[in-house]
């Protein structure tokens, strides 16, 4: 396929966390804020005058100094982060909000903030505690978590305008942008797709890691390319998976998967689409406040282990089945970051019940946070791939 | 007569095998690998061409590139990666076998093999080099012995000196420490195959061994290590037929012959 327009500018600009789109609107005056979790409405911290960048670590090698401050045994992205921080790489920060259920996290931030590895004048870290079950008890705590912890702090602290103008007019921003990564990414449920799944990944992240609003002309214009370009005759993929789990923020593990010959047709991790690039509906007239209607929306969509009740845990395997159907895919790579205590469970739990219940073949991949050139996740992943494909042979999934 | 190959450029080793259109081994040779992957295969291959009097590769109907350097096989027709070649070598050599457990040079892997061969399942060990060929080296090296000594060492031990360190380099000088002390090296050895023997244990598991399992890889030939592994996994070892190191090269040469079959 002709390569897209504006693939290579975003791939270098995900090279950096403070990228050129991001000292942009830094010198337009705004705060930049930044977040490490789905769970913290994104919408909330994209309010006019401020603007959210998903933190990551990219080019990551040794994480000496942030093993010696978390320990071996913690979660590899929470000690890439903190290393980051420590080569001063989150400089360019305003504040920090992180979520205060994942421990290994807050860990991280907290030591972000007691080392002083921030220095923008006023610089504050805050955890935002977040729910465990999906009930009304679970948006209600949101709803305090959030007017208190992330918007009051921000009005605060650098006089954000929190109401609820200020509210619908981030959520339009959100909305815009999400309704053009739905559109890139459904063309991946094409059997010739006219998007690679690193591509959209690509796309997908950027969208997280810069302004929004800086990034709409790049995806406007790469939709209405996407509508003309002509796909491969043959594409050069032997079987199309669902790639789920713990957070991706690096596009080079979804380049290592498809190079392998499995076409990512479908992502449900972390910084993907599923759950995260989904339109806000609000209601206007219903005289429920705007932010108890983006918690509710938040905790009912959420995928991530942190929710424990058995209806929440049973609906996330759902959820994979039915992206996996809905994409045509023919298996599931089921992964986490080393240590990660969450899907470190639910990956066990996981791989075994859509093995069992769902009859996807499964690949479950514990995975270091640097993944690109691992030649060992390579030889696993082409494993899967013959495997899936005998069996596809076979008439079997 | 058609010649069909398959060349297992593995970390230590590189293997390749050249099967007749029947499925029957005519060539194979086992060569320590260098540094270059291509020059390896090259090597390898020109040996097995070699004994099958056949001129190049291009003699060969079909060939197929396995190991880590399956990628650097520069005559290969394709690829396909170790795993479900050793479940398919496995499988030509014997068609009962269920479960394997592949020890190679740089990671231990637990392969479900189907009944047809294919793979059914697997689990990979490759965080660091500890159980695997690696670290059977570094021991007979702290030993002073071959490998081949050291292996059938531990068959004579009367005890079991536990090994504590699972890193390579400390478990080195753990048993450096063992030896200097006046310990019986047969009982060192011993503490060393069943701290291997342990390792293999959660990757037996995955692969779902209940009562049987076949070794491969270059370390299924230790002597000591099969002992251990039917003592700690109460688990019987299948002798192999065909030389177990050959597994893979062997299932490469197998693919071959079905994919140019087709």
């Amino acid at each position: 396929m002709k390569d897209l327009k504006h693939l290579y500018y975003l791939e270098n600009l995900l090279q950096e966390n403070n990228n050129e789109l991001v000292r942009q609107a830094r010198e337009q005056g705004r705060k930049c804020v930044g977040t490490v979790c789905y769970q913290i409405p994104e919408v909330l911290l994209n309010l006019p005058g401020c603007f959210s960048v998903r933190m990551r670590a990219p080019r990551t090698s040794s994480m000496e100094m942030g093993t010696y401050y978390m320990t071996s045994l913690t979660c590899e992205y929470c000690r890439a982060l903190l290393e980051r921080g420590l080569e001063g790489g989150f400089q360019f920060l305003d504040c920090l909000f992180d979520p205060a259920s994942c421990s290994q996290m807050a860990d991280c931030a907290e030591n972000i903030e007691k080392l002083e590895l921030c220095t923008a004048p006023g610089f504050f870290a805050q955890h935002v505690d977040t729910p465990m079950k999906d009930d009304e008890n679970g948006v209600s705590h949101m709803v305090n978590m959030c007017r208190v912890r992330v918007l009051q702090k921000l009005h605060e602290a650098f006089g954000v305008d929190v109401s609820d103008e200020a509210i619908l007019k981030a959520v339009e921003l959100h909305n815009e942008v999400c309704g053009l990564i739905t559109e890139l990414g459904r063309y991946r449920a094409e059997l010739r797709p006219r998007i690679t799944g690193y591509e959209f990944s690509v796309f997908c992240l950027a969208t997280y890691c810069c302004p929004k609003d800086l990034l709409l002309p790049i995806l406007r214009e790469t939709a209405e390319e996407l509508k003309t370009r002509e796909p491969d005759e043959k594409p050069p993929y032997r079987i199309r998976v669902a790639v789920a789990g713990a957070e991706i923020d690096d596009p080079d593990f979804i380049k290592l998967i498809e190079d392998t010959g499995a076409y990512v047709a479908v992502d449900r991790y972390c910084f993907g689409s599923f759950p995260g690039r989904q339109r806000i509906e609000l209601d206007t007239e219903s005289g429920e406040d705007l932010l108890t209607q983006i918690c509710r929306k938040y905790v009912a969509e959420c995928q991530c282990p942190r929710y424990m009740n058995t209806s929440k845990v049973a609906s996330r395997k759902a959820y994979i089945d039915r992206l996996a159907r809905e994409y045509s895919c023919d298996g599931v790579i089921l992964q986490q970051i080393n240590f990660c205590n969450f899907w470190g469970y639910e990956r066990a739990g996981a791989a075994h019940v859509l093995t069992t219940d769902y009859s996807w073949p499964v690949l479950s991949i514990d995975r270091p946070y640097t993944v690109g050139m691992s030649g060992q996740i390579r030889t696993r992943v082409q494993a899967f791939i013959e495997r899936v494909e005998l069996k596809k042979m076979g008439g079997n999934r | 007569m058609k010649y069909y190959g398959g060349c297992d450029v593995g970390s230590t080793y590189t293997k390749a095998v050249i099967l007749d259109e029947n499925g029957k081994i005519v060539a194979h040779t086992t060569l320590h690998s260098k540094i270059n992957p291509e020059r390896s295969a090259r090597l390898a291959m020109e040996d097995v061409l070699k004994q099958a009097n056949l001129g190049s590769e291009s003699d060969l109907t079909y060939l197929i590139g396995t190991g880590y350097g399956r990628n650097k096989v520069p005559f290969a027709d394709e690829n396909i990666s170790e795993i479900s070649c050793h479940a398919m070598g496995v499988h030509v050599t014997d068609p009962t076998v269920r479960a394997i457990i592949d020890i190679g040079g740089q990671d231990v892997k637990g392969i479900a093999v189907d009944t047809d061969g294919t793979v059914k399942n697997f689990a990979m060990n490759d965080k660091c080099a500890a159980g695997t060929g690696r670290f059977y080296e570094a021991m007979a090296r702290s030993f002073e012995m071959s490998l081949e000594e050291f292996s059938n060492l531990s068959l004579s031990a009367k005890n079991v000196i536990p090994i504590t360190a699972q890193c390579t380099v400390f478990a080195e000088s753990e048993v450096i420490s063992l030896v200097g002390e006046g310990k019986p090296m047969d009982e060192v050895a011993a503490g060393i195959q069943m701290a291997v023997a342990k390792r293999c244990f959660v990757m037996a598991k995955k692969a779902g061994a209940a009562t049987s399992i076949a070794l491969t890889g270059g370390c299924a030939k230790n002597a000591g290590l099969k002992k251990a592994i039917e003592q700690v996994l109460h688990l019987k070892v299948i002798e192999l037929k065909t030389d177990p190191q050959l597994m893979g090269a062997l299932g490469a040469a197998e693919y071959a012959r079905r994919k140019a079959k087709r």
